[in-house]
């Protein structure tokens, strides 16, 4: 087992197309560390990398304070884990995981052993004699497990491994793979353009957008203290709400001013937050999520000077919850924020014929609200936790 | 919307069936029982030849002048002319080189074209687009329009290793390989292109060089093309009579069944019809015997060359 470090790294296709920029992160030893971004953004390329099946063009990359830029894939003892499985179909199961022990010359009794201890651990000891496409979806990719647990690697790489699976086998088998992962303790860099796999199962999460490493942070950290607002935005299901605000004096404390009316800022976010008093009277991007949008009838401990009269487009029940929809009285920002990239934003704007230029709110109600399409609502604002980012470089507005 | 057109579907079909039959023949004809007689026109073109030649081959009038749709006169004469009667042609030796021939040729071009299509498929080096177009072009031109060089240089070849010269089935061996590359590398290569790459690079990864990724990932993929391949190739080579003749007309010992045969009928005009489709016959039982064993493999390795090569 051991450490993988990206130094610099940066890569460069054939035909000039820059995948990722001056990449440093550090996996640490035994950690499960899940790289999450939009689809493009370079995080598979990097898995391929540390695999050895993609060049590093500048940069170096080590695994166990080694250099393996020059090494090829068979000997940096690593196993990959594909999202089409990749399962040899002219190999029954037990070949198919016993593979690459053969191709060691490890000893026949041992590599039986082996097979079976890691069959047994996935469930696969009755199939192990079957071809891999009799198997169902969950079992193929338990094979690809299998495969990669029996070679006791120094680390796995896992290209979207459950993205072929339907909704209820992937819950399942994300939960299996932390498991497994947890027990043998091996290194883990696991790719995913899912968000809730990368919230659920990484010790740490790293965010890459067009190349670029945003954040690196545990998945509480990620998710309470984004660092930009690409991240704030990308992260969170629904995602962070988020506008264009103006930030004024309101006595002492501060207030945001809207396209008609203001909403007080939250004193303990201040406490907090101070260097937001440097940002009186410009622009800031200011983000609130979803779970901080409440209905004032339910809450009435929120004070007036954080209300909001709203007119509901959409009610979506969700039994746990109700989401609600509306149109926020102030400018979506023109960042690259990473909520544009849920796909839930665009098709509920969609769905409910936003104008173009409105700013689409989603705020989650109580399961006993009793809210209804088209119905206006007072809303409050939980401004003590929202976000506020630099309109310019994006950047939290943190001290 | 899809669940919609699959029942229009099939209510269109069943409303032609039933207008199919209150139309009565006709109607049926129309909508289908062409197909049935334009099928048989086909069969029978097709398979008049080869009857033409069982019945040749028992039939003891033995020529073809006389010989009829329904032979008078079933026996094995054909049979003992060619291979127990005094002054019988040597047809075990045709046979015997032929087969040596057929199944080293066979056999090569298997290997060949299977580690060509592989680097062509799977590895990125500069010339590789041309040399795959280049392949193609040469194969183009026949073989046999290249007889008199292959004649001229065998003859060279022959002046310095007299076992690769003219006459030898080395040679002619050597020939059939060299001729062979171009379309097999292509059909084989196209196979291997529906391989996903995903299994190589897992397999890179499991630790396989680059050849234990050849033979132990993709070659077993490709079993049924290779089959296929194999199977083509022995036909050709099997039936091939312009390069052996051209090639192996000196030397009496080292003739080929489809250039022993040709001989033997030539010679006697008509009168040895008979025992020559009796030959045919007896040559026919190996193809036939390789198809029995690879049909399995045959449908599903000549569709996927045809799609993909």
């Amino acid at each position: 087992m051991a450490d993988i470090v990206f130094d610099q790294i940066d890569k460069i296709y054939d035909n000039g197309f820059q995948a990722i920029t001056d990449l440093n992160l550090e996996i640490r030893d035994g950690e499960f560390m899940v790289m999450v971004g939009p689809s493009g953004c370079g995080k598979s390329t990097a898995l391929r990398m540390v695999a050895g099946l993609e060049d590093i063009t500048e940069g170096e990359l080590r695994i166990g304070d080694e250099r393996v830029n020059e090494k090829p894939p068979r000997d940096r003892d690593i196993a990959m884990v594909f999202q089409s499985y990749a399962l040899y179909p002219h190999l029954s199961v037990f070949d198919n995981i016993a593979f690459g022990l053969k191709l060691r010359k490890m000893p026949k009794p041992e590599i039986r052993e082996k097979v079976e201890y890691a069959a047994r651990i996935l469930d696969l000891t009755e199939h192990l004699g079957r071809r891999p496409k009799v198997l169902s979806g969950g079992q193929r990719q338990r094979v690809a497990m299998g495969r990669a647990i029996v070679r006791e690697p120094q680390a796995f790489l896992m290209d979207e491994p459950l993205s072929n699976l339907d909704a209820k086998l992937r819950g399942q088998m994300r939960a299996e793979i932390s498991a497994i992962q947890a027990n043998l303790g091996v290194t883990t860099m696991y790719v995913t353009h899912d968000q809730i796999e990368a919230m659920t199962m990484g010790d740490r999460v790293a965010v890459i957008d067009r190349g670029l490493l945003q954040q690196v942070a545990t998945p509480r950290e990620l998710y309470l203290d984004p660092d930009n607002v690409f991240v704030a935005g990308f992260m969170g299901s629904p995602p962070m709400n988020m506008a264009e605000v103006t930030v004024e004096h309101d006595g002492d404390a501060l207030a945001v001013q809207l396209d008609n009316g203001r909403i007080a800022v939250g004193p303990a976010l201040l406490d907090r937050r101070p260097a937001l008093r440097d940002y009186v009277g410009k622009r800031v991007i200011m983000g609130i999520r979803p779970e901080d949008v409440k209905e004032c009838a339910e809450h009435t401990e929120i004070p007036a000077d954080r209300r909001l009269s709203v007119r509901i487009d959409l009610v979506e029940a969700l039994g746990s919850g109700i989401e609600v929809h509306f149109a926020f009285p102030a400018p979506r920002p023109d960042q690259r924020t990473g909520r544009e990239l849920s796909e839930e934003v665009s098709v509920v704007g969609e769905l409910i014929g936003e104008q173009p230029g409105a700013n689409a709110w989603v705020g989650t109600f109580g399961p006993r609200s009793f809210v209804r399409n088209a119905e206006t609502v007072d809303i409050a604002l939980d401004t003590d936790q929202a976000y506020f980012f630099d309109l310019d470089s994006g950047l939290a507005i943190r001290h | 919307m899809s669940d919609n057109a699959a029942t229009r579907a099939i209510d269109e079909s069943a409303f032609q069936g039933r207008s199919g039959t209150q139309r009565g023949f006709g109607g049926w004809f129309i909508d289908t029982g062409w197909r049935h007689l334009v099928a048989f026109a086909a069969l029978l073109f097709a398979l008049f030849p080869v009857y033409w030649v069982v019945m040749g081959a028992f039939d003891s009038s033995g020529s073809l002048a006389t010989q009829d749709l329904v032979p008078q006169d079933v026996s094995l004469d054909n049979f003992r002319a060619l291979l127990t009667d005094d002054g019988h042609p040597p047809f075990w030796t045709w046979f015997w080189n032929s087969m040596k021939v057929c199944f080293v040729t066979s056999t090569g071009t298997v290997l060949l074209c299977a580690s060509a299509a592989y680097a062509f498929s799977r590895m990125r080096f500069r010339g590789r687009r041309s040399g795959l177009m280049g392949i193609l072009f040469i194969q183009m031109f026949p073989n046999s329009v290249a007889v008199v060089a292959i004649f001229l240089i065998l003859q060279r070849i022959g002046d310095v290793f007299p076992a690769l010269g003219l006459g030898q089935l080395s040679s002619l061996v050597l020939v059939y390989l060299g001729g062979a590359i171009g379309i097999q590398t292509w059909l084989i290569k196209g196979f291997y292109d529906s391989i996903p790459h995903e299994l190589d690079e897992s397999a890179k990864v499991d630790g396989a060089t680059p050849f234990q990724i050849f033979y132990k990932v993709i070659l077993p993929l490709a079993v049924p093309i290779l089959v296929v391949v194999f199977l083509l190739q022995f036909i050709v080579t099997i039936n091939e009579l312009i390069l052996a003749e051209a090639l192996l007309r000196g030397n009496e010992s080292n003739q080929t069944l489809a250039l022993g045969l040709s001989a033997y009928v030539n010679a006697g005009f008509d009168s040895r019809w008979g025992p020559f489709a009796a030959g045919s016959l007896i040559a026919a039982v190996p193809v036939l015997v390789i198809f029995y064993f690879a049909q399995r493999y045959i449908v599903s390795g000549l569709t996927a060359g045809a799609v993909k090569g």
